[in-house]
């Protein structure tokens, strides 16, 4: 009700969570986007062609002629410290992955966007959370995590671009906004976020002393590099990616509950999936069932403790994703067999009903814990 | 209150557009609002649909199986979308083309021949608005002032002039829907 009301006051707008993205990019202070078209993300560098941000703000907006070049300029332009990032969906992101990698390997910030769609293979343009282990898992070689924002509405698709710029540069690290098809392309309100002017040199220097803009007399050179020839070396950078990714574990963890005061079973659920399973508890709830929904909105780092809690106090939980079981891994081990965590799924480009959902949680779930 | 409402028909019939402006009226009246487009591989003279919800609350699930008002325009939709009208709610159809009718009793059926209206009075361009005129009088979800202000934040100022127009096309739609059971 209060952000309604806030809402009024400031100027709501209409559109699609791609073109949300392509806002949000310019008025964070985005310096380059760097970007080749794929379906269902298409509009996010049609926004920002059309937006023209180069007259404006001076932000670079490229289509490149690959994934594979889109990824690796934006690798030269976080090595000079530049607020960069790309977009794409499934197919072009695993063409990506060697990149985010290096991109991992050589500490690198950027924003990485992938609006999911079926697979594998070309797959479908429709609406997918297949991508989940690739993203979380680490889809390209090494010991890397990326942060993950998984947004569930057009507002959260332009204020996780923000914070997505934020993260990556607090921990150096590239930061994904996972999103699928149906948050993409559908059209909602939108409150955007303020304009941020982007980064001079002179702050740039201040806040990435790594960056490689230009030596000056008085320090020595910087090196953006993910190869170091001597294992000792190697194991020193890892040992440094490791203590970092503990910290994010220990600070970043975001997620939302939705009727879990009380719950006897939950459902977690993150993205479009989420939207799907909140109309799911509003439905068990009519008929008396007292289910909550936990999504995660950092999918790494994982909501593991408060699921855990969770595991402990409820009867019985279902993790419900647009894949063949992903998350429903995580959910596992944060429970850590404290409770049944069953698994519904839709593949290929199908969106679960709320209705589907509740069946499932009623013949799957509640029956088995009479068991 | 609470709308869930499919539209849809051919490809270049103004599916996505009416559910557009629907969707920008419901912004102009205070409503939380969702637009979600079948996306496909869509092309003039295939299939298209959109997925629109007005409501006072924050809306759960954009993406629907059963709806309180379904508006097909061409047989096909007809075929798919009859039986995901939730019983008690409303289904419009434009009879254009049809050769077999909708023939549930425990929804309210309207028929509205916008099409046939629009070429026979040269209208072609505002068919669309004829039929959300037409949703208008049997459903009152948004107020035309509110249709015309979304108009008039959706569309370029270039456009403007043709506002009354599409206020007239509004008007039509409503005295030619026509309840049918």
């Amino acid at each position: 009700m209060n952000d309604s009301k806030k809402q009024h006051n400031e100027e709501v707008r209409l559109m699609k969570g791609n073109e949300a993205i392509a806002h949000a990019a310019i008025r964070c202070g985005c310096d380059g986007y760097f970007g080749y078209p794929i379906t269902p993300q298409s509009e996010i560098m049609e926004t920002l062609m059309e937006l023209e941000p180069w007259n404006t703000t001076g932000m670079v907006v490229l289509q490149a002629e690959s994934e594979i070049a889109s990824i690796n300029m934006v690798y030269g332009a976080a090595g000079c410290g530049k607020k960069s990032m790309t977009s794409s969906s499934s197919p072009g992101v695993s063409l990506m992955q060697e990149g985010i990698s290096y991109l991992a390997g050589a500490e690198l910030p950027c924003v990485i966007v992938n609006v999911m769609r079926g697979g594998p293979g070309l797959g479908t343009i429709q609406p997918s959370q297949a991508d989940y282990f690739q993203t979380v898992k680490g889809g390209g070689h090494g010991d890397y995590k990326m942060i993950t924002l998984a947004p569930a509405s057009v507002q959260e698709m332009a204020d996780h671009t923000v914070l997505a710029f934020d993260l990556a540069f607090k921990y150096r690290t590239p930061t994904m906004v996972l999103a699928d098809g149906v948050i993409g392309q559908m059209m909602e309100k939108v409150i955007l976020p303020p304009y941020q002017p982007r980064m001079t040199e002179e702050q740039i220097i201040e806040i990435c002393p790594w960056a490689t803009l230009g030596k000056t007399a008085n320090r020595k050179p910087n090196y953006i590099t993910s190869l170091a020839l001597l294992s000792e070396d190697m194991e020193k950078l890892n040992m440094r990616l490791q203590t970092r990714y503990r910290e994010i574990e220990k600070n970043e963890v975001l997620y939302e509950e939705f009727s879990c005061q009380d719950a006897n079973y939950l459902i977690v659920a993150f993205g479009t999936c989420a939207r799907v399973c909140q109309k799911t508890v509003e439905m068990a709830r009519a008929d008396g069932i007292k289910v909550g929904l936990l999504r995660p909105i950092t999918l790494f780092p994982f909501p593991t403790k408060a699921i855990g809690e969770y595991g402990r106090q409820t009867k019985g939980i279902l993790t419900v994703e647009m894949n063949a079981g992903q998350m429903v891994e995580d959910v596992r081990l944060a429970v850590n067999g404290a409770v049944k965590v069953e698994f519904y799924g839709r593949m290929g480009g199908i969106v679960p009903s709320a209705d589907e959902v509740l069946e499932v949680l009623k013949s799957k779930v509640i029956i088995s814990t009479f068991e | 209150m609470k709308e869930e409402i499919i539209i849809a028909g051919f490809g270049g019939q103004g599916v996505l557009s009416m559910g557009k402006i629907l969707a920008y009226s419901g912004l102009m009246q205070g409503k939380e609002v969702s637009w979600i487009p079948s996306y496909g591989p869509e092309q003039r003279g295939g299939t298209a649909n959109v997925t629109v919800i007005l409501s006072d609350e924050r809306i759960s699930s954009p993406v629907l199986s059963t709806f309180d008002t379904a508006i097909v325009l061409n047989q096909p939709s007809l075929e798919r979308f009859e039986n995901a009208v939730k019983p008690g709610g409303t289904l419009i159809f434009d009879g254009n083309g049809f050769k077999k009718f909708p023939t549930r009793t425990d929804i309210n059926i309207y028929r509205i021949d916008a099409t046939e209206y629009a070429y026979a009075n040269n209208e072609s361009k505002t068919m669309n608005m004829i039929i959300l005129g037409g949703l208008l009088k049997v459903r009152p979800i948004v107020l035309v002032e509110n249709v015309l202000k979304g108009l008039k934040k959706s569309l370029p100022d270039r456009h403007h002039h043709l506002i009354p127009m599409n206020e007239k096309a509004i008007q039509i739609g409503m005295g030619l829907i026509k309840k049918v059971n």
